[in-house]
């Protein structure tokens, strides 16, 4: 009894000193005199909304503002630049006064015109400017069944068209001998570290423009590590499982697959709905295109664990699963980085889609070895990998935006 | 000619007819005349209407008025208060009898200057206002400035004109704690600037440092409603752009509280560039007479536009015929809507008798 209390009292002494400390330090600061030189503020522009004019209501710009800095922030002012700057009039809700971490959204009733560049600048009240720069003006798309059915029929074009194409590959695949088994499964697991580090690429760029508090770095490798462990542990259980009922283990690493790649899509749908929802893309239907062709692999991929197992009838559904595990979240992916842009949420979800990705990859090998008796240090299969490596980077050419 | 009786009365008679019909004829011109100018301001009118109808819509084209519902650049409740606009009426011409003129300048580094409503930055200042105050003079008589520096660095005054090489305030710097008075007889006669020229210059002006001096003929110029108007800039971010153009250091303070002139009120306008872009101040609805630099008593051209360069200056006379709002502004249109614009409100002559009983020196918003 008497050690069950001290136990505790041993964890709670250091917690209740640093208590006090803290108390103390706050009261007191401590004897430490640190005083910034200038105020120092910092806001993000976490989406900006142009909106045209509706009957006696004028054009509007939206922009929705979080203060990412160490203080809260007062807005003063407020101008637009097009050539050049001009004050114009806003208005703020809730309060011009944001509290740290608190967003609020400023409307300023410019009458933009569709293709300009437009340039947003906020003042705070100790005269410092957050400036926001949108290339090419374009009314932001508003939710309405329509313009859902548009950004569901991109996700389908650019997501679930291509993976059941790939899949379709399947009958093509079984007639293939055991050599070139391996270099198509080599090919795959190319095709994916290339589809993850381009992820991995992607996320750190975009975790650059993340603001401060949301240390961007720091939610890549929270996103990576519960995809990969994630995956990892899902996979042993299932396999030990299946090993318990001497089933066969290849339809599971398909799925495995999809899974890894529907997150992937996720991410990948985020990215495309939300450039076209800013106007960013250029050559719409070139990187439609382009897209097509990139996920087209990732169908073959989906596959590939399973182009030797024995096929009844029915396992032929499972084909129809693997690809709208695959492809459907793309439709989610464009239609909420059209009307619900989140760039945290984008980094979080291209990082656990790497993470899922590199998991599979691993998991592919490991079949590779387990159940073919492939070695993977083969001319054929080191050939598959970088043609796989090969054919990503040729297509990926398409989709630079 | 020989006219009996009855001739008169069918002369008569027959003027009688013709009268009645030139009558006729003539109220018949007039309605036709009357209907189609009716019809052509029912034209008009329609038009107006046509103006409001979409007016809600279309506000945001329209410039910042007082008090309409679409006033811009300030958000409710953070336009400039009246206490805070800058006075843009010059002290008044000295008497010719004083001989020497005597002023005190200090210098402080930790004012907070509102640029525009709600937006503060931190400037150095000649008596805590920026621009400085006024310096007004008479050409042959003595001027004594007394500079107190009250900040941490060196400063000076450069004054434009012509001087000593020792009282030109480049190479005497005025030390943190220091007094300097600069002497010297002014002359010529004209607008000129002040500023600091302590190094780095650019720093030390465009903190604030700058002014406007008046220094005035032997004889008085025409006596007029004066205006003294400093065009400048602010660069909060020092990106090399400027964020704010004002009259007299405060972006649109002269929107928000309109200058009052009067229908036929003679108005000289003293104006100076202290930015390091051109100028181009320009008064709506209305012609001036120029004087460059201040330096002549008659007027070179009558224009409604002219260009100052860096750091020149003018006199601008005129006076509006017909009551109204009348935009001044810089003809640069950047400038213009980075806050180099005001209005002049014109009232017709009956209200500026009721004004003059009211008030000795009429001046806009507080004092200075």
């Amino acid at each position: 009894m008497q050690s069950k209390w001290t136990v505790w009292a041993s964890f709670l002494l250091p917690v209740l000193l640093l208590g006090v400390l803290l108390i103390w330090f706050w009261h007191s600061t401590g004897g430490l005199r640190f005083e910034a030189p200038a105020p120092i503020e910092a806001v993000s522009y976490e989406r900006v909304v142009f909106l045209p004019s509706s009957g006696t209501v004028p054009e509007r710009i939206v922009a929705y503002i979080r203060n990412v800095g160490p203080g809260p922030v007062t807005i003063a002012h407020v101008q637009v630049r097009w050539f050049s700057r001009a004050s114009w009039d806003f208005s703020i809700v809730p309060s011009p006064t944001i509290p740290r971490l608190g967003t609020v959204q400023v409307t300023i009733p410019y009458p933009w015109t569709e293709g300009e560049p437009y340039e947003i600048v906020l003042f705070s009240s100790n005269g410092i400017p957050f400036v926001h720069e949108v290339a090419i003006a374009t009314a932001t798309p508003q939710w309405s069944a329509r313009s859902f059915g548009q950004f569901a029929m991109l996700g389908i074009y650019v997501g679930v068209l291509p993976v059941f194409l790939g899949i379709l590959w399947l009958p093509f695949l079984r007639q293939l001998g055991q050599r070139a088994y391996g270099f198509l499964l080599s090919l795959t697991i190319g095709l994916l570290v290339f589809i993850g580090v381009d992820a991995l690429a992607d996320a750190l760029e975009q975790a650059e423009h993340l603001p401060g508090p949301y240390q961007g770095v720091a939610v890549i490798v929270i996103g990576v590590a519960v995809s990969l462990l994630g995956l990892y542990a899902l996979s042993r259980a299932i396999e030990a499982r299946q090993q318990a009922r001497g089933e066969e283990m290849s339809m599971t690493i398909a799925y495995l697959v999809a899974i890894g790649i529907g997150i992937h899509n996720l991410g990948e749908g985020l990215a495309i709905g939300g450039a076209y929802a800013l106007g960013e893309v250029a050559t719409g239907a070139l990187l439609i295109i382009g897209f097509m062709i990139h996920n087209l692999t990732e169908g073959v991929a989906i596959v590939a664990p399973i182009v030797r197992s024995e096929f009844g009838t029915g396992r032929w559904r499972h084909l129809i699963w693997l690809g709208m595990l695959a492809g459907l979240p793309t439709i989610l992916g464009t239609s909420m980085g059209a009307f619900a842009p989140s760039p945290l949420l984008a980094v979080l979800f291209i990082s656990i889609g790497a993470g899922a990705v590199f998991q599979v990859v691993l998991e592919i090998a490991a079949q590779m070895r387990r159940e073919h008796g492939l070695a993977f240090a083969q001319p054929a299969n080191v050939s598959g990998f970088l043609l796989g490596l090969a054919v990503m980077y040729a297509t990926g050419l398409f989709i630079t935006v | 000619m020989r006219i009996n009786i009855d001739n008169k009365s069918a002369l008569r008679r027959e003027f009688l007819w013709k009268g009645i019909l030139g009558l006729g004829v003539l109220t018949a011109v007039v309605a036709v005349a009357l209907f189609r100018w009716g019809g052509a301001h029912a034209g008009v009118r329609a038009a107006l209407e046509v103006a409001q109808d979409t007016a809600p819509r279309f506000a945001h084209h329209r410039p910042p008025t007082k008090g309409s519902e679409t006033y811009q650049y300030a958000y409710p409740a953070r336009r400039l208060p009246a206490e805070a606009v800058y006075d843009p009426t010059p002290p008044p011409p000295t008497p010719r009898n004083r001989h020497v003129h005597e002023y005190e300048l200090v210098i402080t580094e930790d004012v907070v200057h509102e640029v525009a409503p709600g937006v503060h930055m931190p400037a150095w200042a000649f008596n805590g206002k920026v621009p400085g105050p006024v310096l007004r003079g008479r050409e042959g008589d003595l001027m004594r400035i007394k500079l107190i520096n009250r900040g941490k660095l060196p400063h000076t005054i450069h004054f434009h004109g012509i001087h000593p090489a020792e009282m030109d305030g480049v190479f005497e710097l005025v030390p943190p704690g220091g007094e300097f008075t600069y002497e010297f007889v002014a002359r010529p006669y004209g607008v000129f600037p002040y500023h600091c020229h302590s190094m780095p210059t650019n720093q030390h002006i465009h903190n604030g440092l700058y002014g406007m001096m008046i220094i005035d003929p032997r004889e008085d110029r025409p006596p007029m409603r004066e205006l003294a108007m400093v065009m400048s800039a602010f660069d909060l971010d020092r990106d090399g752009e400027a964020d704010f153009y004002a009259w007299n250091g405060k972006a649109f303070q002269y929107a928000d509280h309109p200058i009052e002139l009067t229908v036929g009120e003679k108005v000289r306008m003293y104006v100076m560039n202290i930015f390091e872009e051109p100028m181009a101040p320009h008064i709506h609805g209305n012609m001036f007479h120029l004087i460059r630099s201040g330096t002549s008593l008659k007027p070179q051209e009558l224009t409604d536009v002219l260009t100052l360069g860096i750091a020149e200056r003018a006199i601008l006379e005129f006076q509006y015929d017909s009551p109204g709002p009348y935009m001044f502004q810089c003809h640069l249109t950047e400038h213009m809507e980075l806050g180099l614009m005001g209005w002049f409100q014109v009232k017709p002559k009956a209200e500026r008798a009721a004004r003059s009983a009211s008030q000795a020196h009429t001046t806009t918003g507080a004092g200075n």
